[in-house]
C-alpha cells in the first residue's frame, strides 16, 4: 500500500518530531502517499498511513478531510488551483476562470476528457500582489492574462 | 524603504548564505555563540525597538519572549508562523523566498533567549517554492555549523525544522497551528492555558510571525532604539505592506511605520487606469473596510489606522476602485470564512454559512427587505462568541461593509442587481 | 488551590481559585445549559451554550472554560445571558431537524429542553437544512447524524474514557461530521456510554429504537450483575418489561459509566427461550404443571430418592456464580437443615486442590491511584472493561503496567513490558520475582526458592514492585485452570506481602465473592463439586446451571446428572436441551432485574437491589421458590416475608478470610500443549447469551482457538481446522505450547474434527 520509497520520504518527516510523536508527520505522509496513488486518497491508503504512523484510522481521516490539499475523488494529472479570493477577483479572476473553462471545455471541479487537467477554485493562496494567479501542482503562476493562461495550459502534458 | 527584511532584495542571489553574511547576517547569532549576549539584554533591546507581532495581532515581541518560563525544566519550543493565508497578505512568502536566513537567525536567537532548543517553521502547504528555498537555507546554515547541537562548542543547541501545512487558513491561528504540527486537525485550543505554558507537545512554546522573526537580527545588530526611531510612537520600525487590488504596480513595500497611505499608494504606482479610489481594506480581509476619503487621511501604523476605525493587521492593503461592487466583495469574503471555519464552535460553524447564504441570495437577486438587519444580527452573535478570532474575522467585514456602503446593499436587495455594474 | 468567594446570581459561594465556573455553579445547583461540557470529559468549550455574564467583561463568557477568581460576580439568568443563549440555540437549530416527535431522544433531549424555553420563533434561518447520511456504526448504537450538534462528547469519550479513538470529526466548518472511520462499527466494550453522553438524538440505543418516550417509563435503581464491579444503573421499565438500561452515578464503583454487557443484557429477558412454566418429567415426558404440582413433585422426589433412605449425604447442591447472595444462603441453609454438606459453586475448576484463594484488598477508586500494576493472566480490556478503565486512568498519571500473559492482547495504554510466556512458566517467573524481592530485602530464602533462577523479566518486575509506593498485582481468569493455579496465587500473596503490594483477584466473577462469604463450599465431610460428579449421588438441586457453559468438563457433569435413579431439581431462567435431558423437575426462576437480591462486589460493597419488573408468566424469584420448598420440606426457620430478612440473617454470619500460607511446591505438571478456555464476554451467563444485539457485535461473534505455528504443527492442525470445536487461528501472538481459546460457544470436550 505504501511503497518503500514513500516510506523513506515519510521517515524524513518523522525524524523531525520528538520520539513517539510520529503522528506529527501525518500531513506529509498523506501527501506523499497521495502523490503515488494518482493524486488521491482512499480509505485504504489513509488507513495504511495511520498504521504506518501508529495512530487511529479515524485520526488520519480527520486530517485527510480537514485540510484542503487532499483529494478524495479522481482529479486530473495536473490540478489547476485557481484563486478567486478578493485580490484576484478584483483583478478579473472570475472572467479568467470562465476563459479557462471554455478553453478546456470543462467546468471547475471537473476533469478534461483526456484526464490531463482538472480545475478547482480555491481560496487565497497568498500571492495577492501577483493577482490574478493560480497554482499547478507545486508551482505558482502569477499576473495571469488570457493569453498567458493559454500558453501555460498548452504546455501541460 | 526596504531596510530590514528586504534589505538584500535587489542583490544577486539575495537568499544565499553568502549574501546574507556579507551584509552582516548571523553576526548577532555568532555573538551569542561566543557568549557575548545575554537573553535579558536581547529582551531589553526588543522592548526598546517597539517591535510588535507582524502576524496581525500586534503584541509586543519583547514582552512575549519574556513570558516564557525559560528557567523551567524540560523541552521548550519556538515556532514560526509562516501559514500566510489572510486574503490580501503575501509578505511572508517573499521573506521566505528572498531572505530565509533572517528567519533562521531570528528563530535561533528566539530559541536562545527562551531556552528552547528546537524550533519549527510552519509553512503553508501551497508555498512549495518558499519551502524549498527555506530548506536550502537550513541546509546551508547546518553546513556552516550555525545550527545543531553544541554549536561551535558554545553549549548552545538549536535544531530547526520545517513543518508543511496542507491547506487550512485556520492554522494561522497559533494554537490551531500547534495542533497541526502535532498531526491533528487545525482546531484552535481554548485558552488558558496559553502556549507559553502549555504549547507544542504540551511544552512551553512561543509562536511568532515570519516577519517578526526576520526583523530580530537587524534590530539587534543596529540597536532597538535605531529601529524604534524609524517608526512612530507605539509603532516601532518599518513594516512590510502588501498592496494589491486596483493599483498600477501591486507589490510588497517595506516602509517606516507612520508612512501616509497616500505615499504608499503612490509607491504602488497609484490607481490603475486613472480610476478613482473607492475603498481600502488596510490590514487584510478581516479588518474593517474604509472609504476612500477616510483612507486618504490615515497613516500606516497601529494607532493611525485604529484612529480611523480599522486595524493594521498584517499590513495587507487591498485597494478598490469605483467599479467595485461592494456586495460582491463582501460575498466573496463571507464565502472565504464559511469555507475556512474549522467547525468546532457553534456560532462560527453555523453562522458563517448563514452570513454567506444571505449574501448569496442577495447576489442572486433574491434578497429580502430585512436581510441587512439579519446580517447585522448574525454577525453580532458570532462576534466575541468563539474560541478563536476567526469568528470575529468573519463578522467584522460584514459590519464595516454595511456601515460604509449600506446603500449599495439596499439597492441590490431592491433591484436584484448591482448599483455599480451594468 | 486557595479557597475564594465568588457571587453567582447574587449569592455568595465559595470556590477554589482556578476552578471552572461551571464546576462551581453545578455544585451550587445553579442551572446552566450546556452541550459540549461533561463533568468526566475534557473541556471543549466549543458549543458556546453555557454562556454566563461576568461583571466587567463585555461579552458573555462560557462557564465551562472560565476560571473563577476572587470576587467574581456572575449572572446566569439575566437578559444578556438569555439573549446569548437564545442566539446559540438559533445557530444550532439552523441545521438541527425539528423532528422531535419522531426522535428517540424526545423528552430527554438537552437541546429540546433549552429550545422549548425560547419558544417557536427561535429561528429566522430560511435556507435548507443539512442532511447527513448515516452509515451505521454497529448493532448497539443507532445513529441519526443529521441531528448531531457537534458537541464532540462521543469523540472525547472514545479518546479519553474508552481509550480507543473510534468516533472522530471529519471535514470542517459546516461540513464537520461526527463519524467512525471504517464501517465496521464501534468496537469498544464501553461504547454504549456514547448514548448516555450524546445530548441529542444523534446516538441512541438501537435495541430501544422507537420503543417509548423516556417519560413513559419507570426508572428503578439497580445493580449490574455480569462482573465483580457491580456497576450502578437504572432499569427503565414500561408495563412490566425492561425497555432500557442506563448508567447511574457512583464514583466509588462505576463513576458514570457502564459496560455494554451491563447496558444491553436486558434484551435476553424477553428471549423466546425463557422458561415460563414449571414442568415435571413423568415417565420420560415433560408436562407443564402448576407451581404446587411441581414443588410437590420436587419435594416428593427428594423424599423418595434421598431423605426416605437417610441419604442426605448423597444429595448435592450446585449454583452458578450469577445467583444472588440470598439465594446462595437459602439453598445452603436448606441443605444444611436436611443434613447435606455437599455444596459448591466452583464448577469450572478442574482440580479443586489447585484453587486460587486470593483476596482482593484494593478498592476500585484506589486502582486509578496506583503507580504500578502487574497483570497476570487477563485480557483485561475485554474481560474487565470497568477495571481496565481505572488502570488506564492510572497510566495517564504515569503508572507503569507489566503484563504476564500467554498471549499478546490489545491494551488501550502503553505497557511497560508485555511478557508472553507459556502457562507452565508463569509460576517460575513469579518465583523469580519473589526470590529477587526477598534477596533485595536481605530476607532468608525459603528452600523452594533456592534453585529458582531469576531472569531479567523477574528482576525487572521485582524492581518495579520494590520501587513503587502503591502497586497492585492482578490475577486474571486465565489462571483458573492453570496446573499451577494455587501455587501462582500463593506466590502472588508472598510477593504482595514482601513488596507491600495490593492484590486484585479477577479470576472469580459475578457474585462469587458472595458465594464465598455465604460459605457455599463443602465443609466437614461434604463433597466438592468434582467429587460429587464422580460419586454415587441420589439427587441434585441445581441453581441456574447450564452444564455446557458452566463446567470445565461437560461430559462428566452430564453423566453424573443423567444417572438412573438420580433425582435432579433444576431452577433455570432459560430453556436448555441438556438441562431437560437430565432434570426431573424444572422450575422457572426470575432473571436479572426481576428479583430482589444482593451482590457483593470487589470493593466488598453489599449492593442490594429490588426487582424492577415482575418476572413473566409463572416465573418466580429463586429465593421464593427455595423458601416454599423449605416449607414443604417442613424445615424450621424459613419464615421470610421478603429477601431483606434473609440478608439481615446473612449479615450475622461470620466470614472466614482466606489464608495463603500453604507450602509452595515448584514442580511443573504440564503437558506439551496446554489449553486455556476463556468464554467470550457475552457468553459468560445465560442472559448475555440471549441478548441479540450483543451477540451480533464483533465481541459477541468472537470464537477462535489461537495458537502459534509450532503448536499447530504439534497438534497437526491448520488454519482451516477446528480445535475442540472452535475455529483455529494461527498467530505468533500466542506463547509456545499454549492454545488460547476465546469462545462464544458451549464447551466442547470432543476431540478436534
Amino acid at each position: 500500500m505504501i511503497s518503500i520509497d514513500a516510506k523513506k520520504q515519510i521517515d524524513v518527516w518523522i525524524a523531525k518530531y520528538p520520539k513517539d510523536r510520529q503522528s506529527s508527520a501525518v500531513m506529509q505522509a498523506l501527501k506523499i502517499v497521495q502523490a503515488e496513488n494518482e493524486n488521491r486518497l482512499s480509505a485504504d491508503t489513509i488507513q495504511a498511513v495511520a498504521d504506518y504512523l501508529d495512530m487511529p484510522g479515524i485520526a488520519a481521516q480527520e486530517v485527510a478531510t480537514f485540510y484542503e490539499n487532499y483529494n478524495h475523488k479522481k482529479v486530473g494529472k495536473h490540478v489547476i488551483r485557481f484563486c478567486h479570493n478578493i485580490s484576484c477577483m478584483l483583478n478579473g479572476a472570475d472572467d479568467l476562470i470562465k476563459h479557462l473553462e471554455n478553453k478546456l471545455g470543462v467546468k471547475t471541479g471537473k476533469i478534461t476528457a483526456d484526464g490531463l487537467i482538472s480545475v478547482k477554485k480555491v481560496e487565497c493562496l497568498g500571492a495577492c500582489v501577483g493577482a490574478p494567479m493560480f497554482q499547478i501542482n507545486d508551482e505558482y503562476f502569477e499576473n495571469l492574462t488570457s493569453d498567458k493562461i493559454d500558453q501555460i495550459v498548452n504546455n501541460l502534458k | 524603504m526596504n531596510e530590514v527584511c528586504f534589505k538584500n532584495l535587489t542583490k544577486d542571489q539575495c537568499y544565499s548564505l553568502k549574501t546574507y553574511e556579507a551584509s552582516g547576517g548571523y553576526s548577532v547569532w555568532r555573538k551569542i555563540l561566543k557568549g557575548d549576549l545575554t537573553p535579558e539584554h536581547i529582551i531589553d533591546e526588543l522592548k526598546a525597538s517597539g517591535l510588535r507581532g507582524r502576524g496581525g495581532a500586534g503584541f509586543p515581541t519583547g514582552l512575549k519572549w519574556s513570558f516564557m518560563p525559560r528557567h523551567s525544566d524540560g523541552q521548550k519550543y519556538v515556532v514560526c508562523n509562516s501559514d500566510e493565508g489572510e486574503p490580501g497578505t503575501c509578505k511572508d512568502r517573499d521573506i521566505l523566498r528572498f531572505n530565509p536566513h533572517a528567519v533562521i537567525e531570528g528563530m535561533a536567537i528566539g530559541g536562545f533567549v527562551m531556552n528552547a532548543s528546537v524550533g519549527y517553521n510552519y509553512i503553508r502547504g501551497e508555498f512549495m517554492e518558499p519551502f524549498y528555498r527555506f530548506e536550502d537555507a537550513l541546509k546551508e546554515a547546518y553546513e556552516a555549523g550555525l545550527l545543531g547541537q553544541n554549536i561551535n562548542n558554545s553549549s548552545v543547541n538549536f535544531d530547526l525544522h520545517t513543518h508543511l501545512g496542507a491547506g487550512a487558513y485556520i492554522c494561522g491561528e497559533e494554537t490551531a497551528l500547534l495542533e497541526s504540527i502535532e498531526g491533528k486537525k487545525g482546531q484552535p485550543r481554548f485558552k488558558p492555558p496559553f502556549p507559553a505554558n502549555v504549547g507544542l507537545f504540551g511544552k512551553p512554546t512561543t509562536i511568532n510571525n515570519t516577519e517578526s522573526f526576520a526583523s530580530v537580527p537587524e534590530i539587534l545588530s543596529r540597536g532597538g532604539q535605531w529601529f524604534a526611531d524609524i517608526g512612530v510612537e507605539n509603532s516601532g520600525g518599518c513594516k512590510l505592506f502588501s498592496v494589491s487590488g486596483h493599483v498600477k504596480s501591486p507589490a510588497n513595500f517595506e516602509v517606516p511605520m507612520g508612512t501616509s497611505f497616500k505615499d504608499l499608494l503612490k509607491m504602488a504606482g497609484g490607481m490603475r487606469d486613472g480610476a478613482k479610489l473607492k475603498a481600502v481594506i488596510p490590514g487584510g480581509s478581516s479588518t474593517p473596510v474604509l472609504t476612500a476619503e477616510v483612507a486618504m487621511s490615515m497613516t500606516m501604523d497601529y494607532d493611525g489606522i485604529e484612529k480611523v476605525g480599522s486595524m493594521l493587521g498584517a499590513g495587507s492593503v487591498i485597494i478598490m476602485d469605483e467599479s467595485t461592487c461592494m456586495v460582491e466583495v463582501l460575498t466573496r469574503l463571507a464565502h472565504f470564512y464559511y469555507d475556512e471555519s474549522c467547525g468546532q464552535c457553534t456560532p462560527c460553524r453555523e453562522g458563517t454559512g448563514w452570513l454567506y447564504r444571505v449574501l448569496e441570495r442577495i447576489i442572486d437577486g433574491n434578497g429580502k427587505q430585512d436581510d441587512i438587519g439579519l446580517l447585522l444580527g448574525v454577525q453580532d452573535k458570532i462576534m466575541g462568541n468563539t474560541i478563536c478570532a476567526l469568528g470575529d474575522a468573519a463578522a467584522m467585514p460584514v459590519k464595516s461593509f454595511l456601515r460604509n456602503f449600506r446603500p449599495e446593499f439596499e439597492y441590490y436587495i431592491k433591484h436584484g442587481k448591482s448599483m455599480v455594474k451594468e | 488551590m486557595a479557597d475564594i468567594e465568588i457571587e453567582i446570581d447574587g449569592k455568595v459561594v465559595s470556590a477554589k481559585a482556578g476552578e471552572m465556573l461551571i464546576t462551581v455553579s453545578d455544585r451550587e445547583g445553579v442551572s446552566v445549559p450546556r452541550f459540549c461540557y461533561h463533568k468526566k470529559l475534557s473541556i471543549a468549550a466549543s458549543c458556546r451554550m453555557c454562556l454566563v455574564d461576568v461583571e466587567g467583561v463585555p461579552k458573555p463568557q462560557p462557564a465551562c472554560s472560565t476560571p473563577v477568581n476572587e470576587g467574581m460576580k456572575v449572572h446566569t439568568q439575566n437578559d444578556k445571558v438569555k439573549a446569548s443563549q437564545k442566539a446559540v440555540i438559533e445557530f444550532l437549530l439552523i441545521n438541527h431537524p425539528l423532528d422531535c416527535p419522531i426522535c428517540d431522544q424526545g423528552g430527554e433531549c438537552e437541546l429540546q429542553d433549552v429550545a422549548v424555553e425560547y419558544g417557536s420563533d427561535v429561528s429566522r434561518f430560511s435556507e435548507g437544512k443539512r442532511i447527513v447520511p448515516d452509515n451505521g456504526i454497529g448493532a448497539l448504537i443507532q445513529t441519526d447524524m443529521t441531528r448531531c450538534i457537534h458537541c464532540t462528547r462521543c469523540v472525547r469519550f472514545g479518546l479519553e474514557i474508552a481509550g480507543m479513538m473510534e468516533m472522530g470529526g471529519t471535514g470542517r466548518g459546516e461540513n464537520l461530521k461526527i463519524e467512525p472511520f471504517l464501517r465496521e462499527g464501534i468496537q469498544s466494550e464501553l461504547s454504549g456510554n456514547m448514548i448516555d453522553v450524546c445530548p441529542v438524538g444523534a446516538l441512541t440505543s438501537k435495541p430501544f429504537r422507537y420503543e417509548l418516550r423516556s417519560w413513559q417509563m419507570n426508572s428503578m435503581p439497580s445493580i449490574a450483575r455480569h462482573d465483580l464491579v457491580g456497576s450502578n444503573l437504572f432499569v427503565q421499565t414500561y408495563k412490566g418489561k425492561v425497555k432500557r438500561v442506563v448508567s447511574a452515578d457512583n464514583d466509588w464503583v462505576n463513576e458514570t459509566w457502564i459496560s455494554n454487557r451491563d447496558r444491553f443484557s436486558y434484551e435476553g429477558l424477553t428471549h423466546k427461550n425463557r422458561l415460563l412454566e414449571p414442568q415435571i418429567k413423568v415417565q420420560g415426558q415433560w408436562k407443564q404443571v402448576s407451581w404446587k404440582v411441581a414443588l410437590d413433585y420436587a419435594v416428593k422426589g427428594l423424599n423418595s430418592h434421598v431423605l426416605k433412605h437417610q441419604k442426605a449425604n448423597q444429595l448435592g447442591g450446585l449454583v452458578s456464580s450469577t445467583a444472588t447472595m440470598e439465594e446462595l444462603y437459602l439453598l445452603k441453609k436448606i441443605l444444611t437443615e436436611i443434613g447435606c454438606d455437599n455444596i459448591d459453586h466452583r464448577l469450572n475448576v478442574k482440580n479443586l486442590d489447585n484453587i486460587i484463594t486470593l483476596d482482593s484488598n484494593i478498592k476500585l477508586d484506589a486502582l486509578e491511584k496506583i503507580d504500578y500494576a502487574l497483570i497476570i493472566g487477563a485480557n483485561i480490556q475485554l474481560e474487565q472493561p470497568m477495571i481496565n478503565h481505572r488502570l488506564r486512568k492510572a497510566t495517564k498519571k504515569g503508572a507503569d503496567i507489566d503484563v504476564l500473559n500467554v498471549m499478546a492482547f490489545d491494551f488501550n495504554y502503553l505497557l511497560n513490558t508485555e511478557n508472553i510466556t507459556a502457562p507452565n512458566k508463569i509460576v517460575f517467573t513469579l518465583a523469580g520475582v519473589l526470590k529477587s524481592i526477598m534477596t533485595n530485602n536481605a530476607q532468608e530464602l525459603p528452600d523452594y526458592l533456592a534453585a529458582v533462577e531469576v531472569d531479567e523479566v523477574a528482576n525487572n518486575i521485582a524492581s518495579k514492585l520494590l520501587n513503587s509506593s502503591s502497586s497492585v498485582i492482578i490475577l486474571g481468569e486465565h489462571i483458573i485452570n492453570n496446573e499451577d493455579a494455587s501455587t501462582i496465587a500463593n506466590l502472588v500473596t508472598q510477593i504482595a506481602r514482601n513488596a507491600n503490594s495490593k492484590t486484585l483477584n479477577l479470576s472469580i466473577t459475578a457474585n462469587t465473592i458472595a458465594a464465598n462469604l455465604v460459605g457455599f463450599v463443602p465443609k466437614n465431610s461434604g463433597m466438592d463439586v468434582n467429587t460429587m460428579l464422580v460419586s454415587d449421588m441420589r439427587g441434585f438441586i441445581l441453581l441456574d446451571i447450564y452444564p455446557q457453559y458452566d463446567f470445565h468438563d461437560l461430559e462428566i457433569a452430564v453423566k453424573a446428572f443423567t444417572k438412573d435413579d438420580t433425582f435432579v431439581i433444576s431452577l433455570n431462567g432459560f430453556k436448555d436441551d441438556i438441562v431437560s435431558d437430565y432434570s426431573d423437575v424444572i422450575l422457572p426462576i426470575a432473571s436479572v432485574y426481576e428479583t430482589s437480591g444482593t451482590q457483593l462486589n470487589i470493593n466488598n460493597d453489599m449492593q442490594s437491589y429490588t426487582a424492577a419488573v415482575k418476572a413473566p408468566k409463572e416465573v418466580k424469584p429463586a429465593w421464593k421458590v427455595l423458601k416454599v420448598m423449605a416449607d414443604l420440606l417442613e424445615l424450621p426457620g424459613f419464615h421470610y416475608a421478603d429477601s431483606t430478612q434473609i440478608l439481615a440473617e446473612i449479615s450475622h454470619q461470620p466470614y472466614a478470610k482466606h489464608t495463603h500460607d500453604e507450602d509452595i511446591n515448584l514442580t511443573s505438571k504440564y503437558n506439551s500443549i496446554s489449553t486455556i478456555w476463556q468464554s467470550s464476554p457475552y457468553s459468560i451467563d445465560a442472559v448475555l447469551r440471549h441478548s441479540s444485539a450483543l451477540q451480533k457485535t464483533k465481541i459477541g461473534q468472537m470464537n477462535s482457538a489461537y495458537m502459534n505455528q509450532a503448536s499447530a504443527e504439534t497438534l497437526g492442525l491448520s488454519a482451516d481446522d477446528k480445535y475442540l470445536g472452535v475455529p483455529v487461528v494461527i498467530t505468533s501472538a500466542v506463547a509456545d505450547g499454549c492454545v488460547f481459546i476465546n469462545a462464544n460457544q458451549a464447551t466442547n470436550t470432543q476431540e478436534q474434527t
